[in-house]
């Protein structure tokens, strides 16, 4: 009942942003204000109501003499991954589709609406050089509007991430907010028998070696900026912080001091970074990257870790054994006022901060790791994985809106991400080895 | 002359021919000897002495080689003792237990009487949890036997601490058995 009462409301909803699009937006501003709609979004998003059917035939190639042919499917294939990934979009079987009597389609919304599509994407493309040009038109099946109409220019070799915009596009207009179909993961594998770092697109594409130490490489950190990196090796021996710049390749070292355990936790202004230092036991420091200071931040209890700085700087979130297991634990930094944030189960780790201030960590009970998330207060307690392996090393999208993780439920650890509610569970790697520890930037 | 004459002329003719026969013989032996036997130049006592020495300082020094090599595969014995005798731990702890502590106390011993050592105390975990909980566990694991071994007498000086978290296993299976095996502390002897 709930269901589809929501879900008439977002059909009237959607209905209205295709009038907003003819011109009338003025009056209706007056009427139902911006924000109304996005919540309204956000609540069929919690309760996990219908996703959006989207129908995207092959996309027509244009080419004179019918050159890149593969991209009528390749191209559209992209779309079609990110909008899945997104948990807003049902991409539909294209053999559902119904062709006109000439054999072709057309965004004629009655043949759709048949099959029960709620938006259809169509696309024509031409490689000129090695530009590709796509024109892309969405339409809303149930009023027939257009609601996208553009053409997209970029080079054929990338032609994923001109893919990525066109679904960024799609989620701006229609969901109502940016996609995160550019952005970009950093993470540890074992593929080639070492854990090395390596970077890839947010849906595990265009995968990336960084570090060729034939050590042991951990926690690789993306700097908020996306320019930089910044990891943990056993390269020289002893464990040291590097840093790599990511466009010139170069490494340098970061931190050199003995008893350095843990990767970096970059704060959101990119100038601060927070690591653990064990000079008599393990502790919170940070470094001011533009001071070039080193401070120590806890020293209560016996083991303090994992940082993760508030999405306003100002706090961090870390895991500390005081109580006698490791408990997520908030921090103050100007106060140095500490508050116990978890309070289920007794073994709680790897907390992620997000930028909506949510904080996800990991939990380990009988036997198994999950996901949870609660509000920077420890409230609103969620748990998102279950009877699915191990799900572990939580990490928040730049946006806040999905968590990529690492799981074993299909035997080696790789790369999954979900929706921020838990939903839309996706495994994104499929390298050989294991793939953990990741770290997710904005493009 | 009677037949009785004669009897004992034979005789006599035979044993003194006989007679003849050995004597010249053994005379014959005796130059033989004289020839081929050069005259015994026996060695004068000195020499003798210092042969006898030669060879006592040879099976000494045989024997102290002996000695040295046993005191070698002994030292060498108690080092591997000493490096292979790890310490455990339980689960997410880093307190020693009744049986650390009594193989710390030998290890203790043993770098009292080998002052020319320094240690390297690794801290160890097993995969559960994260690798940054961990090796901070593993740190904590290794200051807990460095911490005892100095209430013993052992100078901290003598001691560097070194945590690989989960990263270096004894034994790679997930089961509670490798678990065991891989909660621990290991002790690597530096010149």
């Amino acid at each position: 009942m709930l269901k589809s009462k929501l879900f008439s409301i977002h059909r009237i909803c959607r209905e209205m942003r295709a009038t907003l699009w003819l011109g009338l937006f003025l009056v209706l501003l007056f009427l139902l204000p911006s924000q109304a709609w996005c919540q309204i979004s956000i609540e069929i998003d919690r309760f996990s109501i219908k996703k959006f059917n989207i129908a995207i035939p092959d996309f027509t190639n244009l080419n004179v003499d019918e050159t890149y042919p593969e991209l009528s499917t390749a191209l559209p294939e992209v779309v079609s991954h990110d909008l899945d990934l997104s948990g807003y979009f049902t991409p539909m079987d294209k053999a559902a589709f119904l062709e006109t009597a000439d054999g072709t389609l057309s965004p004629d919304n009655r043949s759709w609406s048949a099959i029960g599509a709620d938006f259809l994407l169509m696309a024509r493309y031409s490689v000129i050089g090695r530009n590709l040009e796509v024109e892309a038109r969405l339409y809303d099946v149930f009023s027939g509007r257009q609601i996208i109409g553009r053409r997209f220019l970029g080079k054929v070799e990338i032609y994923r991430a001109l893919m990525h915009r066109i679904g960024n596009e799609i989620m701006y207009k229609v969901i109502g907010r940016n996609g995160m179909f550019l952005t970009k993961l950093a993470f540890v594998s074992t593929s080639t028998g070492h854990k090395e770092v390596y970077i890839s697109d947010y849906d595990g594409y265009n995968v990336e070696q960084v570090t060729f130490d034939e050590s042991i490489a951990l926690f690789p950190r993306w700097s908020p900026s996306g320019d930089k990196i910044t990891f943990y090796s056993l390269r020289n021996g002893d464990w040291m912080l590097f840093l790599t710049n990511h466009t010139s390749k170069k490494v340098r070292t970061l931190l050199d001091r003995k008893g350095l355990y843990s990767g970096a936790s970059w704060a959101p202004d990119g100038k601060r970074l927070a690591f653990t230092l064990s000079q008599d036991k393990p502790d919170i420091f940070i470094l001011d990257l533009t001071r070039e200071t080193v401070e120590r931040v806890t020293s209560h209890g016996g083991i303090n870790t994992s940082a993760t700085f508030s999405p306003d700087g100002k706090k961090i979130a870390f895991v500390s054994n005081r109580s006698g297991s490791p408990q997520i634990y908030v921090r103050t930094l100007e106060s140095g006022r500490e508050e116990r944030l978890t309070f289920q189960g007794n073994y709680n780790q790897s907390p992620s901060w997000s930028s909506l201030d949510r904080i996800a960590f990991s939990s380990y009970e009988k036997g198994r790791y999950n996901i949870y998330t609660m509000d920077s207060n420890g409230r609103n307690l969620k748990k998102l994985t279950e009877d699915q392996g191990d799900s572990e090393d939580p990490c928040w999208s730049p946006d806040g809106r999905y968590i990529v993780f690492s799981s074993n439920r299909r035997g080696e650890y790789h790369l999954y991400i979900m929706n921020e509610n838990g939903q839309n569970q996706r495994q994104i790697t499929f390298l050989k080895g294991a793939q953990t520890s990741p770290s997710w930037v904005a493009d | 002359m009677n037949k009785k004459t004669m009897t004992v002329l034979i005789a006599l003719t035979v044993v003194c021919s006989a007679l003849f026969l050995m004597t010249s013989c053994a005379h014959k032996e005796a130059v033989t000897e004289e020839v081929t036997t050069p005259p015994p130049s026996g060695p004068t006592e000195a020499e003798l002495q210092a042969a006898r020495e030669a060879e006592e300082r040879a099976e000494q020094a045989r024997r102290e080689e002996e000695e040295r090599m046993r005191q070698e595969a002994m030292v060498r014995q108690e080092m591997e003792d000493f490096e292979s005798v790890n310490i455990y731990f339980d689960f997410d702890k880093s307190e020693l237990t009744a049986e650390a502590r009594a193989v710390l106390v030998k290890k203790a011993d043993y770098l009292k009487k080998n002052s020319r050592y320094a240690v390297r105390i690794e801290g160890n975990c097993d995969e559960r949890g994260t690798n940054e909980y961990n090796l901070a566990l593993g740190d904590r694991r290794a200051n807990a036997a460095k911490d005892f071994l100095a209430s013993l007498g052992v100078s901290k000086d003598r001691m560097t601490t070194m945590s690989y978290g989960e990263e270096r296993p004894l034994d790679s299976r997930s089961n509670e058995e490798a678990w065991a095996k891989n909660r621990n502390d290991q002790f690597v002897l530096v010149k």
